[in-house]
């Protein structure tokens, strides 16, 4: 693919590519045991209004089946 | 190679000649600028020092790539199940299949839930687009697209409109009417053009502006009414499959994932890729935002799920097994974020704990490939889509 002429958009694109890892290189970054611990507390918050891990009764969702009931 | 010969295409007076000619963005010292090509190729052969050839550019960003790797590992001072050892682990599900919906005549590609919680609209390889109740399982409209594969849909968020698209490079949205004599087909919009298949999708938080993503390599954020180009993002080294948009509260930005084996984050305004993630063996199929906002999850050919969060900057997290061989083609999280749902290649679905990295359940019941798969607005249910025509409401 690469000729024996470096053209100026390869120079072009590998001077991106340099500028773009640098910046991503200087981002802040946190450590794992923080952002883990982040993530933990907001599911533990959440945990509360997730039907799936709470699970709520059949009449109040609509997937599920009601009871059947009697005709009166 | 993606097809990458897709310019922006922006006419205007280049911010270096002046001239009036087709301009592409680009970047001085992090500046966003709009330059004619001609100065475009000037500015990057300008300033070359005199040993700044390619082969010393690209030993240099090798270089930074060992150190972004070093920077990354620096933090890594713990692993996510580890920390997760103290919460609770989670009791047994039961989950099953409570609608399925029939009516596509071929495979199902894609499907979006109305924020109403009820309606869903999904898309298929023979070109039809059905909104469905999924209360009632009754189709409410229905459109053929003049091509086939329509691989990706959306539904607006005024539940008004939706969006869709596939081997015709476009995305087209049609509006909502419920007035029989009105033929939906008649008042489409084509908003997006792209110069390769469209495969995702996704209206912003309003009915305005759409975000898509194409086998041409880019995404591009599109005005509903103009049809107008309003940001380009390039980067990906091959065909972009899926997007997602961060949660409104966590601000502009987007996660995409492509046949590169990376995953990007980009900021929507500036149209800058911030983060960047390799650690996939194959194509990435579906990403989806962590409810909080700080993290994302992936699923890819090569059967495994990944968990990325974008503070630490790393993969926190694989959700693997030596059983699964088959690529996931779909995640999407519960709502507290504690489950991921997982759509496989061999017909499954996988349900996965988030914190502790194990598997909870397994789901049977389609009987080809998962496509698709998307949790409700509310929670209360998940639906998928397969190749076998159907698609199922499990809670």
């Amino acid at each position: 693919m690469s000729g024996k002429v470096t053209t100026g958009s390869d120079i072009g694109q590998a001077r991106r590519a340099v500028e773009q890892l640098r910046m991503e290189a200087g981002i802040d970054r946190v450590k794992v045991s923080k952002a883990a611990a982040d993530l933990l507390q907001f599911c533990t918050e959440q945990a509360k209004s997730d039907p799936f891990l709470v699970g709520i009764p059949a009449a109040t969702n609509p997937f599920k089946e009601k009871k059947p009931c009697a005709i009166l | 190679m993606c097809d990458q010969t897709f310019l922006v295409n922006v006419f205007g007076s280049c911010d270096k000649c002046f001239k009036q000619r087709a301009l592409r963005p680009v970047f001085k010292k992090s500046q966003q600028l709009s330059y004619c090509s001609v100065c475009a190729e000037i500015m990057a052969t300008d300033g070359l020092h005199e040993n700044e050839t390619l082969a010393s550019l690209k030993s240099e960003a090798e270089s930074l790539k060992g150190k972004l790797e070093e920077e990354r590992a620096k933090l890594h001072d713990v692993e996510l199940h580890q920390v997760a050892e103290r919460v609770e682990a989670l009791g047994q599900f039961v989950m099953k299949t409570r609608r399925t919906l029939k009516g596509h005549g071929n495979k199902v590609l894609c499907m979006d839930w109305c924020k109403d919680k009820r309606r869903i609209v999904s898309s298929s390889q023979d070109g039809k687009v059905i909104v469905w109740d999924s209360f009632t399982t009754n189709k409410e409209h229905a459109v053929t697209m003049p091509c086939t594969w329509v691989m990706a849909c959306a539904y607006a968020p005024s539940g008004c409109a939706i969006a869709c698209g596939g081997l015709d490079n476009k995305c087209s949205v049609y509006p909502l009417t419920f007035d029989k004599n009105e033929n939906m087909a008649a008042k489409k919009k084509s908003v997006a053009m792209h110069t390769n298949y469209l495969s995702a999708c996704s209206f912003t938080n309003s009915d305005m502006q759409i975000l898509t993503a194409s086998g041409d390599g880019t995404c591009a954020l599109w005005d509903v009414e103009s049809g107008q180009l309003l940001q380009s993002f390039h980067g990906h080294g091959a065909d972009v499959l899926c997007l997602d948009l961060a949660p409104s509260e966590t601000g502009n930005t987007f996660v995409s994932g492509g046949c590169d084996k990376k995953a990007m984050v980009w900021d929507m305004r500036s149209g800058q890729c911030i983060q960047a993630f390799e650690t996939h063996e194959s194509d990435i199929n579906s990403v989806r935002y962590y409810p909080s906002g700080d993290a994302f999850a992936s699923g890819s050919d090569d059967a495994t799920c990944r968990l990325y969060d974008l503070r630490a900057d790393r993969e926190v997290a694989i959700y693997s097994k030596e059983s699964i061989i088959f690529g996931a083609s779909s995640v999407d999280f519960s709502l507290s974020g504690r489950l991921l749902f997982a759509g496989y290649n061999d017909y499954t679905i996988n349900v996965w704990d988030v914190l502790k990295g194990s598997r909870v359940s397994i789901l049977f019941g389609h009987e080809n490939r998962v496509s698709t798969l998307r949790v409700s607005p509310d929670g209360t249910a998940f639906c998928s889509g397969s190749w076998d025509h159907t698609l199922r409401v499990w809670a």
